[in-house]
Parts: C-alpha cells; sequence; structure tokens
C-alpha cells in the first residue's frame, strides 16, 4: 500500500470519526449497565430504555414531536408543491424575484426566525404551542419542499400534461390524475427531508413552544438536571427514527434513478 | 385537394403568431382535406411547430382562424378540438401501464373500463405493440414509446392528427422503418396527418403534400416530387436536398421560352409562367440538381454542354460518386456532382459536363 493511499484511509477514518464519535458515544451509552453515562462502559443492558418507556413526559414529547413533524411537513410540502407548480406553467418576469423570496428563509439562522415568530405571533395574539412550533417549521421546510418540485417540473412533464389537456382531460382531472402521481417521488422525498429537519429541531421548537413541548426541548430541560442515560436512549431513539427517515429517502431516489 | 365547393378537413385562415416583437408565423393559410397527409417542413425558428400548436389549441394565434370540419375552434381549449398530438419527446403518463396511457382520452370521454381496454388493445395492435398493455412505460425502449404515443392519439379517433418531429429521437433505421410504417396507418384509418419535421428526406418518404416554410413564412407547398423537381423559391430549392444554383441574366424571352445568360453558357428555357413578368436584363437564378448534371459517357442526347469542370473532391457513397468540381472560366464555379458507380474518376482529373434545359428551373428569389 503507497503512502499516498494510507494517507487518504487516515484522514478519511479520523473525518468519519470525528463527525460519528459523539453519536456512536451516545448510542453506546445508552446500553449502559450503571447510573451514569461516562467510561468505562460497564456492560450491555437495555434498563435505560424501560426508563425511557416508562417517563410518561418524554413519551409524551415524542408523540408531540411526531405531531408537528408530520403536520408541519405535510403543509410544506403541499405549499411548496402549490408554488412550484404556479410558477413552473405560468412563466412570468416575476418568476425570478419570487423565487429568490420563497428560497430566502434557507439563508436566514433558525433564531432570527423564530424571533421574528414570535413578534408576529405576540401581535396576532397566537401563543406558543406546538401550532406556532408547526407554523414555525412549515416556514423554515416550505423553500426546501419548493425546490425539490420545482427541479421536477421542466417542459417534459408540462407536455406530459399538454397531453393530457389534449386527450380530453379538465385542469383539475390533469392535476390529480396526472400532475400529482407524476410528481409523487418529489412530492415524497420533499415530506421526508422536511419530516426528518422538523423532528429533531431544537431553537424553533424551544423558543415557540411553551406547556406542550418535542422531544428535543424535553430532552434538553431534562438535561439541565444532570446527565441521565434514559436521555441517552431518548436521543438514540431521535437518532435511529431520522436515520430511518434519511434511508427511506436514499431508497427513494435510487428508485426514481432507475425508473428515470 | 379538397373537392370543389367542399369544405376541407381543415382551414387554417391567415393565421399570424408574434411574441413580443418576434414574427414567429406570418399569415398562414393553408387547406387539408380528409384522408390527407401533410408535412410542414423547415428549418428550427421556421415556424412549423408555432402553426401545429395553433392547431392543436396549445398557441393562441395573434391573427387569424383555425376552421375545422367547418367549425371556428381558434378559442377552444385543446381538450375541446377533435385533434390529437404526438408528441416529440413522447410525453407518455410515466406513472402508468401502456393500456392505461392508451385508454386515458378515452377515459375522459367517460368510456367503460371493458370496452376502454378493448379498443386500447386494437389500437396497440395497429401499431405492433400487441400484448404490450400491461407493461410499464419506462420498460419501453425509443420505439416502443413512439408507438404508444402514436397508438394513445388514435384511440380518440380524431379528425387530425398533429405529430411533433415523432421520429426526431430514433436512430436512422428506426426512424426509416417507423416513416413507412406511419404511412400504412395513415391510409388504414384514413385519418389526416399533419406532420412537422426539419428533415427534408422524411418529407418526401411520408407526405401527400409537403409545406415548405421559412421564417414564418410559406416558401413552397406542393407534392414532394414537384417540390423537389420544380421548387418556387431559391429556399426551397437548396433545403429539400442538394442543389447547384447559378445566377443567371435573361438575355432574351419569347413567348414562354427565356434564354438564360450564364458563365456556364446559355440556355433556352420553357414551361416558366411563374417569371412572365420580367424583363430582358433581369438577374435570376437556375436551380440544377447533382444528379442532373451528366458527364460525356453517360449525357443525354438532349443535353448541352456545360463546359469543362475540374473534379476537386471525390466521395463513394455506393449509388454514385459525390463530387465537388470547379467549373466556368478560371474554375470560379464551384458544382456539386453525382457521378455514376462505373466511373473511374480521379481527383485533378478534368470532366466534359453536360445538362438539359428541361431539368433546370429558373428562380428570382
Amino acid at each position: 500500500m503507497s503512502a499516498r493511499r494510507l494517507f487518504a484511509i487516515l484522514y478519511l477514518l479520523l473525518a468519519l470519526g470525528f463527525i460519528f464519535l459523539p453519536v456512536v458515544m451516545l448510542v453506546q451509552y445508552s446500553f449502559q449497565d450503571g447510573l451514569v453515562p461516562v467510561p468505562p462502559f460497564r456492560g450491555f443492558s437495555l434498563r435505560w430504555y424501560d426508563a425511557f418507556l416508562a417517563n410518561d413526559r418524554l413519551i409524551h414529547a415524542m408523540g408531540n414531536s411526531t405531531l408537528v413533524a408530520i403536520a408541519s411537513s405535510a403543509v410544506a410540502t403541499a405549499l411548496g408543491f402549490l408554488a412550484a407548480y404556479g410558477m413552473a406553467r405560468r412563466k412570468r418576469r416575476l418568476n425570478l424575484w419570487l423565487q429568490l423570496l420563497l428560497m430566502a428563509p434557507i439563508a436566514v439562522s433558525y433564531l432570527i426566525i423564530a424571533m421574528g415568530l414570535l413578534i408576529v405571533f405576540n401581535w396576532l395574539g397566537i401563543s406558543r404551542s406546538l401550532l406556532a412550533v408547526g407554523i414555525g417549521h412549515v416556514v423554515i421546510n416550505l423553500p426546501l419542499c419548493f425546490a425539490i418540485v420545482y427541479s421536477q417540473l421542466g417542459e417534459h412533464q408540462a407536455n406530459i400534461e399538454r397531453a393530457a389537456h389534449d386527450l380530453g382531460a379538465s385542469d383539475l382531472k390533469a392535476l390529480l390524475l396526472i400532475t400529482v402521481p407524476m410528481l409523487w417521488p418529489a412530492l415524497l422525498a420533499g415530506f421526508l427531508i422536511a419530516a426528518t429537519l422538523s423532528w429533531d429541531e431544537f431553537v424553533i421548537a424551544f423558543l415557540l413552544s411553551k406547556f406542550e413541548v418535542t422531544m428535543p426541548v424535553m430532552i434538553w430541560s431534562m438535561l439541565r438536571s444532570g446527565l441521565n442515560p434514559a436521555l441517552n436512549a431518548a436521543g438514540t431513539i431521535v437518532f435511529a427514527i431520522s436515520i430511518l427517515f434519511v434511508i427511506l429517502i436514499e431508497l427513494l431516489q435510487a428508485r426514481s434513478r432507475r425508473h428515470g | 385537394m379538397a373537392e370543389a365547393g367542399k369544405e376541407p378537413l381543415v382551414r387554417l385562415e391567415g393565421l399570424c403568431k408574434s411574441y413580443d416583437a418576434q414574427v414567429a408565423v406570418e399569415r398562414f393559410d393553408l387547406t387539408i382535406a380528409k384522408g390527407e397527409f401533410v408535412v410542414l417542413l423547415g428549418p428550427s425558428g421556421s415556424g412549423k411547430t408555432t402553426v401545429l400548436s395553433m392547431l392543436g389549441g396549445f398557441t393562441e394565434p395573434s391573427e387569424g382562424r383555425v376552421l375545422i370540419e367547418g367549425v371556428d375552434v381558434t378559442g377552444l381549449p385543446p381538450a375541446k378540438r377533435p385533434t390529437a398530438t404526438v408528441f416529440q419527446d413522447y410525453a407518455l403518463f410515466p406513472h402508468m401501464s401502456v393500456r392505461a396511457n392508451v385508454g386515458f382520452g378515452l377515459a375522459m370521454r367517460k368510456v367503460g373500463k371493458s370496452e376502454r381496454d378493448a379498443r386500447a388493445e386494437e389500437v396497440l395492435k395497429l401499431v405492433g405493440l400487441e400484448g404490450f398493455g400491461s407493461r410499464r412505460v419506462h420498460q419501453l425502449s425509443g420505439g416502443q414509446r413512439q408507438r404508444v404515443a402514436l397508438a394513445r392519439a388514435i384511440a380518440v379517433k380524431p379528425a387530425v392528427l398533429l405529430l411533433d418531429e415523432p421520429l426526431g429521437a430514433l436512430d436512422l433505421a428506426l426512424r426509416r422503418q417507423m416513416q413507412e410504417e406511419l404511412v400504412h396507418i395513415q391510409k388504414r384509418l384514413g385519418t389526416s396527418f399533419v406532420h412537422v419535421t426539419h428533415d427534408q428526406e422524411e418529407a418526401m418518404s411520408v407526405a401527400d403534400t409537403i409545406v415548405v416554410m421559412n421564417k414564418g413564412r410559406v416558401e413552397d407547398r406542393g407534392a414532394p416530387a414537384r417540390i423537389y423537381r420544380r421548387p418556387a423559391s431559391l429556399f426551397t430549392a437548396t433545403f429539400m436536398g442538394e442543389n447547384n444554383i447559378l445566377p443567371a441574366k435573361l438575355a432574351a424571352r419569347s413567348g414562354d421560352e427565356l434564354t438564360l445568360e450564364t458563365v456556364l453558357g446559355r440556355f433556352l428555357l420553357g414551361n416558366s409562367k411563374d417569371l412572365a413578368g420580367l424583363q430582358a436584363g433581369a438577374t435570376l437564378h437556375i436551380a440544377l440538381r447533382p444528379e442532373q448534371i451528366f458527364p460525356a459517357a453517360t449525357a443525354p442526347e438532349d443535353a448541352v454542354p456545360l463546359g469543362q469542370a475540374a473534379l476537386a473532391e471525390l466521395v463513394f457513397q455506393g449509388t454514385h460518386w459525390r463530387a465537388h468540381a470547379k467549373a466556368g472560366p478560371g474554375g470560379k464555379v464551384p458544382l456539386l456532382l453525382r457521378l455514376p458507380p462505373e466511373l473511374a474518376p480521379a481527383v485533378g482529373q478534368s470532366l466534359d459536363l453536360y445538362a438539359r434545359p428541361q431539368d433546370m428551373t429558373a428562380l428570382t428569389h
């Protein structure tokens, strides 16, 4: 093995270690057979998963996270689709500016978005709640969903819709029978990415919620009272579900590549 | 052409289309008879696709009318017109089976499932895809997709079938085969086809009538043989196959007969009613096909000499030698020739060339 190749492999291992070591530690110590999640590792046990499952507050928070992730992603996907569809099908001079405006939230920090929303909600009389968190997640995920769907709406797709109209389909029928099913992989990918990001988002969820909180916020508040292996178990589950979403997205992309 | 007094199937009247300041189509008139195969032929940007699009209802004309079966459909959307389009990229519905694609138009017309499937199978058989109904679109080859697109459009029994460069994406052999099949299918159905292409060979192989377009205007229209042999304009003469264009001057005229003066000699041309208004001294051009120029060995008896030409380039193409030659005084007139394959010409060789005046076409524009 050449020195060059050896260096490349070492570099790769270092980079991967840097990225994954914290997660590996978290996952490993969620199986710690002892009272504190610090080295040395005392052996394998599922007791902290028992503790997690017995913790009503954590389970409830996980339910909240699921609700917010699904609802906000569905709304972001629907709005992103409509925006992309409208812009792709009605060419206007303003399109470029509209596109910039729609994509702008990606460049704004979550903290700024959360603060802005706090001010607006305060003004509108919407209290800090899961609804507020969900709206916040729609704000940050809409640009992604828009971009994913918009990238799939080219001249070829426009011709497919023209063909549907040519064969006698009304606008509504063409949309429901052709456009939406045709874009199904893009819509699902948008939904899954939005759900992944919403699921473990902390800043907006923290600033916009009050009594009902999501899982990351609950973990954070419990961490303040000290390290607890049950939280490692909770973190591992959050991580595992995120990974599941990412795998689904990858599978979806592999599938649409195959079908060209 | 339609019989006198009978309304043609399709009538396009004074169609104009401009985008901002750009004129795409200018005062386009066309009538299409029932069962006629019309090809709109032209280079890209000639407006041929825009005409097709206005006929199908996808583009609204700036001026003019579209009449189909005597009904003014100018303001109607594609769904309400008795037309169906085969798109260049096929535009098949990717999430549906072949059968569902072909049956889609009938489903939109509220035809029941069993009847739809039966019709789909019938049309698939017509395009040579019997038994392909349950395949998915992504499992098909390019040629098969093309056939499905054709079947899908035929299934709704349109009065006019519109084809937008349908064979453009196929390789040469498959394109030739599909050209023949298109003609067979069209003759069997008796449906009028309007086919857009930039390929003049394709136009000649399928058309009853060719409409040659350039820069939004009609350059020429007529049967393929007439357009090839007697093009009406310089553009048509050079766009439809290879041609030699010689500058000429009208030396004298007596009745329909014109005496034309060129650097390769004086030629007496008859049959030129189109040039009736031309006075002696006017400048014009003569179009002469490469295969209409003969070496001494094969020249017909009524051919007249064009003088000597030196061969500059030679390519053997099976049915003939394609040759670039330099003719005229000082070798200043480039000529494209098709020499017989049994000849053994050599670069640098000088040939005596001949042509028949009746093969020459005099053109003013």
